[in-house]
């Protein structure tokens, strides 16, 4: 056979298995959207907000030997994360408060830089995995292989879970790791195990019935900027609705906290309910289970129907998902 | 569709039919991307629509659609199929690379598939149902965009592939010529059944075999000659031959005998064959339903026997 054989040639080689073949949708999904340089960018920026969270523990572990430290992170813990009585348990007790510190912490990072990063990332990123094919045709490609709708839409949401994870879990991962090296000896890791295992779940929260609402809204439609707009859409006006119609009722009855205070603001003794139109913004549905992840929600309510409305979500989702390809092919 | 039963043996299948008449129907159920509701058969070796995962991995489909992955190169494409298809990734590549370069890629295959031609996207359509090496390939429309030269390129690949290394291909097209030149049967469908099923060769012999004999000169002599002999003879003004019925290909010897009695001199001289296009209109409107059986081979590649599909489903 010639050292340059231009014609056809037999192939017999082994395959892999056919429940493998997701994973290549995913991979090349991801490597598609790192070929985007703002992209690349944005992961990079997106790393900088764990800086603070990596400070309250490094400032936690040191508080015991550093009084500037203790200071510091006592009041990050009374002010801005609104735990006067967390604050009193690290004067009181260093080593009954580590758990709650670290989860707090942990818990702030999922819950304010991070989900944002979120919103934003996927915004960007999921109009392109599915709007794309629909534009393209390349559906017809990925199901001349052999697999199933179920594969294609576990291979292109996995492109999302994978930068999640990025962004999130393998931070937040990290900053669990952070935590232990810093701490005294290893003994922490008895008292903090469980807080890795929250952290996993804490990011399928997150991660499922988010990417499942932006593959939907990137299979209704082939034009990829009215995916991204539904998406910002939701965030945006779910919580603009929430905070509205959550809070008018203080302001209607006049009874307002006053503007100096010390501590946080119980809520219920104004007459709000926090919880009623919870369902309504996707932030603050998220917010609720993630908080009963770790072990920190604050609110009365039952954590149930916010679990039943992610577990909703997730599952209309696929099943719309499922359809819109299902109907592309009989077309 | 309705009522359809087929049996396509190995070798280039033609599949005709006006617009509308189900040939993507089919190919779609064939692939199991369409449910059927009733029906059974056999693709390859498979259950046909039990294994429709298995079937799809055995096939090489090229859609008629312009379809695409956006963002890819184009062995970046071929390839992603290729490991779609089980390929491992490094052998998926080298795949890749020789699959382009047997549609005729060059260097463009490193640029991205949007700024590919329709005749590009068509090979790189092409090269990606091949890399897997399938054993059936199903071409829907393959020659589509392509200019001459490349349209010509790539029948030629088609019936190499079929020749030389024993794919089962079924042409799902409605340019006739490309039938003619590359397919040993055709199966015609007409508003979701199947009308016709046979070799091209059958269908292009006539129901009497007839000679074409062109002569230098004047004709009548040749022309009585052959007639006292007892064959009827029609001159054919326009194509300024003599049709000639009840002779053989293989009975040409006599004509030359009775070109030389009658001193007249051949200046050419074919079989008669049947006008594709004419067959295929006469399906069409319907002035011919003759379900002819395939009589070449009984090995079977694809035999399907279905009573409707419709709504898709994978």
């Amino acid at each position: 056979m010639p050292v340059h054989d231009l014609g056809y040639r037999k192939w017999s080689g082994e395959r892999a298995d056919q429940l493998l073949r997701p994973l290549v949708i995913a991979r090349g999904g991801v490597a598609l959207i790192l070929k985007r340089r703002w992209l690349r960018i944005l992961l990079v920026l997106a790393w900088l907000p764990v800086m603070f969270p990596a400070l309250g523990i490094f400032a936690f572990e040191f508080s015991s030997t550093e009084p500037d430290m203790q200071r510091m992170i006592v009041n990050v813990v009374r002010r801005p994360l609104a735990r006067p009585d967390l604050a009193a348990l690290i004067l009181d007790d260093m080593d009954a408060a580590r758990h709650e510190v670290w989860s707090t912490m942990i818990l702030a990072y999922f819950r304010y830089p991070q989900l944002f990063t979120m919103v934003g990332l996927i915004g960007l990123i999921a109009p392109l995995l599915v709007s794309y094919d629909l534009r393209t045709k390349a559906y017809l490609m990925y199901f001349s292989r052999p697999l199933s709708p179920t594969q294609y839409i576990v291979g292109k949401s996995a492109v999302i879970w994978f930068f999640l994870a990025a962004v999130t879990t393998v931070p937040a991962l990290l900053l669990y790791v952070l935590g232990v090296l810093l701490s005294p000896d290893l003994s922490v890791i008895s008292q903090t195990w469980d807080i890795p295992l929250r952290i996993l779940a804490a990011s399928v929260v997150l991660v499922l019935p988010t990417t499942t609402l932006a593959v939907v809204y990137s299979s209704l439609t082939a034009e990829s900027r009215y995916a991204t707009f539904a998406w910002f859409a939701t965030w945006a006006m779910g919580f603009v609705a929430y905070q509205f119609l959550t809070f008018t009722t203080a302001a209607m009855s006049g009874r307002r906290p006053p503007r100096r205070r010390r501590g946080p603001i119980n809520w219920e003794e104004y007459g709000v309910d926090l919880d009623r139109w919870r369902f309504l913004s996707p932030y603050h549905t998220l917010g609720k289970v993630e908080s009963w992840v770790f072990g920190l929600d604050t609110t009365s309510a039952s954590v149930l129907p916010a679990i039943g409305v992610l577990v909703g979500i997730t599952v209309i989702g696929f099943w719309i998902v499922h359809r819109r390809i299902v109907a592309r092919l009989s077309v | 569709m309705r009522d359809v039963s087929l049996r396509i043996p190995p070798g280039v299948t033609g599949l005709l039919g006006p617009n509308g008449s189900g040939k993507s129907t089919l190919i779609k159920a064939l692939l199991g991307l369409l449910h059927t509701q009733a029906g059974n058969g056999r693709v390859l070796d498979y259950k046909w629509p039990r294994e429709t995962k298995a079937i799809r991995d055995s096939i090489g489909y090229l859609p008629e659609d312009d379809c695409y992955i956006a963002g890819l190169e184009g062995i970046e494409s071929v390839s992603l199929m290729a490991q779609l298809s089980g390929l491992p990734a490094r052998e998926g590549l080298r795949r890749s690379h020789e699959m382009m370069d047997f549609c005729g890629f060059g260097e463009e295959r490193y640029r991205e598939v949007e700024s590919y031609s329709t005749g590009m996207r068509q090979k790189l359509k092409f090269a990606q149902a091949l890399v897997h090496d399938p054993p059936l390939l199903i071409l829907d429309e393959p020659t589509t965009g392509l200019d001459p030269d490349q349209r010509v390129a790539m029948l030629r690949r088609i019936r190499n592939l079929a020749t030389r290394h024993g794919k089962s291909i079924i042409l799902s097209t409605h340019i006739l010529p490309d039938v003619r030149s590359v397919c040993d049967h055709v199966v015609i469908l007409v508003q979701g059944t199947v009308r016709v099923i046979d070799t091209l060769d059958n269908l292009s012999r006539p129901i009497e075999p007839t000679m074409h004999v062109s002569v230098i000169g004047d004709h009548s002599a040749f022309a009585r000659r052959v007639t006292s002999e007892g064959h009827r003879v029609e001159w054919q003004p326009k194509s300024g031959t003599l049709r000639i019925s009840g002779i053989e290909p293989e009975q040409t010897s006599m004509l030359w005998h009775w070109a030389a009695d009658s001193d007249t001199a051949i200046g050419r001289m074919e079989p008669a064959v049947n006008s594709l296009e004419q067959i295929f209109i006469d399906v069409a409107s319907g002035s011919m339903t003759a379900g002819l059986s395939a009589s070449a081979g009984l090995s079977t590649d694809a035999a399907v026997q279905t009573a409707g599909a419709r709504r898709a489903g994978p």
